[in-house]
């Protein structure tokens, strides 16, 4: 049995007490509390075109261009022509009515402003926050001189950065849609003899969990990823190559593996978990293996200096510049560990 | 990415279905279906035979397994899931639309949905950064810029606030950006899932701005996300005043880490990049900031090389989810055609659906609740006999827009835009029921 609580009667009265404290529209509520100048400091990080919002500071292309080699070229490449599928930084001048338009920031972003609020912002993609103000000067400087907006010896300020001409300042207009004006047609709406029709054909949509029998990419990125190293051992069986089909046993881990778990998860995770700017992915064996015959300190030394190698570029600390060497020491013995 | 074959017309395809018409007999249709039709949906048309997969000791006369013993007890879930006979409904992306999955795409799985509400573990992801997990005591909202009194909230402050809970839909942009140039997606989990419905509760921006009192120079706001991306956008004032809500509830329960946990801006019927989730700080200013995704994003280019900024709605939109790709038609005889009509400027008004790839028209009931700016289901029921059908919807919203048709959008805008591509949708049904992705024009 449910019983009634014992205050019931006690609420008809709450209704009256309501309509008495009824506020008027316009009074504030009096919740929450004045925001500090420095709380607010600390996350006003916004910039706008007239360079409201730009800290004091600069930076010189010639040192936006190490600062570039090292924390953005992974990506976006060394010219900024874009590495895979991240976004392409320069050219692409005259082809916005192409085909194809290449946008960048030389041929297609209005502002100059945009480009420090959003490295400041959101760069690099692994270790978001991490430049400090003088070095997003300097890495806004070296983009723009990839795009042939500044010449070589030029340094960026808060004095002129708002002064900078982008190509195509003119090349924006405010929403004017409705554009595109249909009627509410019934019959003879079209002439079937002037209909075209266009289909679609198979292989780039992943219709495996609805279609047997097909041949379709997957529908995520990790499995996707699987279904092509299956494939590349399928191949390599049918031309007599020997596959390895080891499976790695579970290990235990060290105490040095399970202290770094925590800086991994934290640090290392948005590269080493997805194989983002070609780092060796954590459980891939096959791309550890020959790393970790190198020596784990060697290992360790590329992780705190940083390191280019053929298949891609590990930042220094990955970045992560407020890590100790230790807590980095300790994320490598875990990667590796679980890489075995 | 676009390879097409342009060697069926519509003619031919009329023409086709004209000699079906008009050459097969009654009985010689019958035998044409049941063989053009799959094993399965032929078998269950004969009315004895049953799909490999079941198990016909659980069948009628017998009492079935799970009817002679016991099931589990409560709470052996605490949160429940979805049967296991369910797992195919889910998100799922296209890998190669994007580098990696941490700044992707997840789509909805439309074709398996009822009704107008998404359950929250299907509604479509979108990150710029990845998902941050926000403990909500360490979260904080900021309001500041031209207003009296700069404020910051903690979440235990802005659920003091009076609550409002609004069902709206949320979608992309992008949705249905792949298919510009041509029809590239087989399945409508691809060519319209960035699209979900949830009802939202939260508090209105307006009465946050009210409690800072924002200043007469005030025109615009930057939302702020408290992702790596710090995800960031523009807001006219006029729509914070308006309809924009400041939500940490979806469905009932507290938002999901996806959806922005704990706290997200709804900016209903606007483009979905708008509603910036994880939110931690709001700043009036009095002019746009034309950050990275108002520009160099989420602008809108035409032919002419000039683009379209600050477009905001979701023009009125519209796609058949039955049939559809994933679900042909097995049977033929009844068919309930149904599909989601959506405005992001009020209500839906009518929709229209097309046999004949947009000759002829007739009305769909629409059916359930009509919201504005919410995801709105429609119906007609009719007959398939094994007929090609070349399907389309066709939606009007209650300010008289009326869904354009694709060669309208192309005249106007060119293929480049990738965003607001709400043209209206070709499914081809062959006379086998299967259901293909095609563009009319």
């Amino acid at each position: 049995m449910f019983k009634l609580p014992e205050t019931a009667p006690a609420l008809l009265g709450v209704g009256v007490l309501l309509a008495s404290l009824s506020l008027s529209a316009a009074e504030p509520l009096g919740i929450g509390r004045m925001a500090t100048a420095d709380e607010i400091a600390g996350w006003d990080i916004d910039v706008r075109p007239d360079g409201q919002g730009l800290p004091p500071g600069q930076g010189s292309v010639m040192n936006g261009e190490l600062l570039y080699e090292s924390r953005c070229a992974s990506c976006h490449g060394s010219f900024g022509e874009g590495i895979d599928r991240w976004p392409v930084l320069a050219g692409g001048y005259d082809t916005l009515t192409l085909e194809r338009p290449t946008k960048t920031v030389g041929s297609y972003w209005p502002y100059a402003s945009t480009l420090w609020d959003y490295i400041y912002r959101a760069m690099p993609f692994s270790a978001p926050r991490s430049l400090s103000v003088d070095e997003t000067y300097a890495v806004s400087a070296y983009v723009l001189y990839l795009n042939d907006i500044v010449d070589d010896d030029f340094v960026l300020t808060q004095g002129n950065l708002a002064r900078i001409e982008m190509p195509n300042r003119e090349g924006f207009f405010v929403d004017n849609r409705p554009d595109s004006p249909n009627t509410r047609c019934m019959q003879e709406c079209a002439r079937p003899d002037q209909l075209e029709m266009v289909g679609t054909i198979g292989g780039i949509t992943p219709v495996g969990h609805f279609r047997a029998d097909v041949d379709a990419p997957a529908a995520s990125h990790d499995a996707q990823k699987s279904l092509e190293d299956q494939k590349e051992e399928a191949r390599l069986r049918a031309l007599g190559v020997e596959v390895d089909e080891t499976v790695p046993a579970a290990v235990a881990l060290s105490d040095e593996a399970k202290a770094g778990q925590a800086v991994y998860e934290a640090a290392c995770v948005a590269c080493h978990a997805t194989g983002l700017a070609g780092a060796p992915k954590v459980g891939d064996h096959k791309a550890w293996g020959p790393r970790i015959d190198q020596g784990v300190s060697v290992l360790i030394r590329h992780a705190i200096e940083g390191f280019t190698g053929k298949e891609g570029v590990m930042p220094a600390k990955g970045g992560r510049m407020d890590l100790t060497d230790q807590q980095v020491s300790r994320a490598v013995a875990f990667m590796t560990e679980k890489s075995q | 990415m676009s390879r097409i074959i342009r060697n069926t017309t519509t003619r031919e395809m009329l023409a086709q279905l004209a000699r079906e018409a008009e050459g097969l007999s009654q009985r010689e249709r019958r035998e044409f279906l049941r063989k053009g039709v799959t094993a399965l949906s032929a078998a269950a048309a004969s009315g004895v035979a049953v799909a490999a997969s079941v198990n016909t000791d659980n069948l009628p006369p017998n009492e079935p397994s799970w009817s002679r013993q016991l099931g589990h007890g409560v709470v052996d879930s605490p949160y429940g899931m979805p049967s296991t006979y369910e797992q195919h409904v889910v998100r799922r992306t296209v890998p190669w639309l994007t580098a990696e999955s941490i700044s992707s795409i997840s789509m909805t799985p439309l074709a398996d949905l009822k009704g107008i509400i998404t359950p929250n573990g299907l509604v479509f992801e979108r990150y710029h950064a990845g998902v941050p997990l926000i403990n909500p005591d360490e979260h904080r909202l900021i309001l500041h810029g031209l207003v009296e009194r700069p404020l910051i909230f903690t979440m235990d402050d802005l659920m003091r606030f009076p609550s409002a809970s609004e069902i709206k839909f949320i979608e992309c942009p992008a949705n249905g950006g792949m298919e510009w140039k041509g029809a590239q997606m087989e399945a409508l989990q691809f060519t319209h899932g960035m699209l979900s419905c949830c009802e939202w509760t939260g508090v209105p921006l307006r009465v946050l701005l009210q409690e800072a009192g924002v200043k007469p120079e005030g025109k615009w706001i930057l939302a702020e996300g408290a992702d790596g991306a710090h995800m960031s956008r523009s807001i006219p004032l006029e729509k914070a005043l308006d309809d924009t809500l400041v939500v940490y509830a979806q469905n009932g329960e507290r938002l999901r880490p996806e959806q922005g946990y704990p706290l997200r801006l709804i900016n209903p019927g606007w483009e979905g990049n708008t509603s910036i989730k994880w939110l931690r700080r709001l700043e009036v200013g009095d002019q746009p900031w034309y950050h990275r995704e108002e520009t160099s994003k989420y602008t809108d280019l035409l032919a002419n090389g000039k683009a379209r900024k600050f477009s905001f709605v979701q023009e009125a939109n519209s796609v058949i989810t039955h049939p559809c790709p994933e679900k042909p038609i097995r049977q033929s005889g009844f068919i309930e055609i149904e599909g989601l009509a959506w405005s992001g400027r009020g209500h839906i008004k009518q929709v229209d659906i097309s046999f004949d790839g947009g000759v002829s028209w007739v009305p769909a009931q629409l059916k359930g609740l009509v919201l504005p700016k919410a995801l709105t289901r429609f119906s007609l029921v009719t007959r398939w006999e094994g007929q090609t059908w070349l399907l389309q919807a066709r939606a009007m919203d209650e300010t008289g827009y009326v869904q354009p048709t694709l060669k309208q959008l192309r005249e106007v805008r060119g293929t480049n835009s990738i965003y607001h591509k709400n043209s209206i949708h070709t499914w081809k049904v062959a006379a086998n029921g299967e259901v293909t992705n095609v563009q009319i024009t």
